[in-house]
């Protein structure tokens, strides 16, 4: 059951940055290998603002958050639509860039240790049955939850949100509905990068936040996108669920130095058998 | 209401519209025919800047708009329903209809939808079924419906009869008639030649990127040059009788 509680823990993260996947791939169709960068943003953000300068916690959650969603759009404006070709190989080339130079310009501004944030809630260990499981952990898996089914309700309910859709259907339809499609482009940018945010600053208690995090929480991330299929949210959530799960129990059968590798062995036996993704759902489409 | 002035575009050297003037007055409805690969398409997507002009000019109700982005130019209210309808076949029928709707304000979409579930039933309906899974005559339809949300003043429309029945091609000419009876302003692009030219009252014939022929719908249907290129069997018939 431990193994059940902590694989629960890291696949929400896993599901959050397969969230912040799924938006960008949604209304643009990239892939956004930057996406674990800014998961280590969040983190550096608030270990700054919230242990470096000690502002209060809940001024600097704001802070953190706003910080992730400028960057976003700075992000957008200067490497995805500078492109003067924008076509997807190339654009996917330049997120891969954008996350090496942000993990440079981290390793500069942080250094390169660990570093520590303090707790920000009580740390208490819930005894649950066959195990344990800390105040920490449920607070990351209830906002995980949180966030899947608010954006959700977003993309499904608000005006907004559908117009991302639109985009994701047809980019040319959609602006002759009026929808600029320049815009819908640097909110979901924004919005996926203020998610890592969130998933950097709920973690970084537990993992502590290093300069080179993102690297593997971005691939995780994406290994749980796939095995969901992307393109559908909820399926990005329980993608990131399993990984987590079938993670942490890897590690009780195999050496858990190979634990890293199971993710990447689950895209290779989802891409051979299952390319849609577990709960993929192809496009409607009639012939 | 439309004035669009020695237009041309190129697809690298390719040029696929030289010099091609149209205009469409108040109430009017025009239709332009052509055969496959004329310019038909290039021409309207041009218009609302879907793609770049090489040189020409497009004034839209007394403004220049040849420069403007889709968006502006749809808010301006100049609507075009794509070639090949391309609704969002991932969003519900009603879905689809709000999107058109997407600039106007929420008490006048709410206005606008019943009155395209006035004018298409069938979408009142569908409306909470995926777009995809419509009939082409439906998609048709919708696609009509989701360009009226905009509330334009002229509808852009490319193609309606591709890939549908005679008597869907029919049904949805009559709903055209009926709207530009309302006073909507109607350009309308076709390779079916006898439909377009039946509901138009005036016409334009494009051939290889350029204007040939334009007058009356009713005395183009009766050109015999119009009926050599476009109405080729139906004029064989006849002919040979």
């Amino acid at each position: 059951m431990q193994f059940l509680y902590s694989g629960l823990t890291s696949g929400s993260i896993y599901g959050l940055v397969a969230l912040g996947f799924n938006i960008i791939y949604n209304t643009t169709g990239l892939i956004n290998f930057a996406q674990g960068e800014f998961v280590m943003l969040g983190g550096m953000l608030i270990y700054s603002l919230f242990c470096v300068f000690e502002v209060p916690f809940y001024t600097a959650l704001p802070l953190t958050l706003l910080g992730c969603f400028i960057i976003g759009v700075l992000y957008e404006r200067v490497f995805i639509n500078l492109a003067r070709y924008k076509t997807e190989i190339n654009l996917v080339t330049l997120t891969i860039a954008a996350s090496i130079i942000m993990r440079d310009v981290a390793m500069h501004i942080w250094g390169r240790d660990s570093l520590r944030v303090d707790d920000y809630i009580p740390v208490v260990n819930v005894q649950m049955p066959g195990g344990v499981i800390s105040s920490q952990s449920i607070l990351i898996i209830a906002v995980s939850m949180l966030v899947a089914w608010g954006l959700n309700m977003f993309l499904k309910k608000s005006k907004y949100g559908k117009a991302m859709r639109a985009c994701f259907d047809d980019q040319t339809a959609a602006e002759t509905c009026g929808i600029n499609v320049r815009s819908v482009r640097i909110m979901s940018f924004a919005v996926s990068s203020a998610m890592a945010g969130i998933a950097g600053v709920i973690i970084s208690p537990i993992t502590f936040v290093t300069y080179d995090d993102g690297i593997m929480i971005g691939l995780k991330g994406f290994a749980a996108a796939i095995l969901g299929g992307l393109g559908n949210f909820w399926a990005a959530v329980a993608g990131g669920l399993l990984l987590g799960i079938f993670e942490s129990f890897s590690a009780s059968v195999i050496p858990s130095g190979y634990k890293d590798a199971m993710a990447f062995f689950v895209i290779l036996l989802i891409l051979f058998f299952k390319p849609d993704g577990l709960f993929g759902r192809k496009k409607a489409t009639r012939v | 209401m439309l004035e669009v002035k020695s237009l041309s575009v190129s697809y690298g050297a390719v040029q696929a519209l030289s010099n091609v003037s149209v205009h469409v007055a108040p109430g009017e409805f025009v239709s332009l025919i052509g055969s496959n690969g004329a310019g038909k398409t290039t021409l309207l997507n041009s218009i609302m800047n879907i793609i770049g002009k090489s040189k020409g000019a497009v004034t839209f109700d007394g403004k220049e708009v040849t420069k403007m982005r889709t968006p502006n130019i749809v808010t301006k209210g100049m609507a075009i329903v794509p070639e090949g309808r391309r609704i969002f076949s991932n969003m519900t029928v009603r879905e689809n209809l709000e999107m058109g709707g997407f600039k106007r304000p929420a008490a006048e979409v709410k206005t606008k939808l019943q009155q395209m579930f006035e004018l298409f039933p069938v979408l009142e309906e569908r409306q909470t079924q995926t777009a995809g899974m419509l009939s082409g005559g439906e998609q048709q339809m919708l696609a009509i419906g989701r360009a009226l949300m905009t509330s334009p003043k002229l509808l852009l429309m490319d193609e309606p009869s591709m890939g549908l029945a005679p008597l869907v091609i029919k049904e949805v000419y009559e709903k055209l008639k009926v709207l530009a009876a309302g006073g909507l302003t109607i350009l309308l692009v076709e390779q079916n030649a006898t439909m377009a030219l039946k509901y138009a009252q005036r016409g334009y014939v494009l051939e290889n990127g350029r204007i040939i022929l334009q007058g009356r719908a009713s005395e183009l249907l009766g050109d015999n040059e119009v009926k050599r290129a476009y109405l080729g069997k139906e004029y064989k018939e006849k002919w040979e009788r």
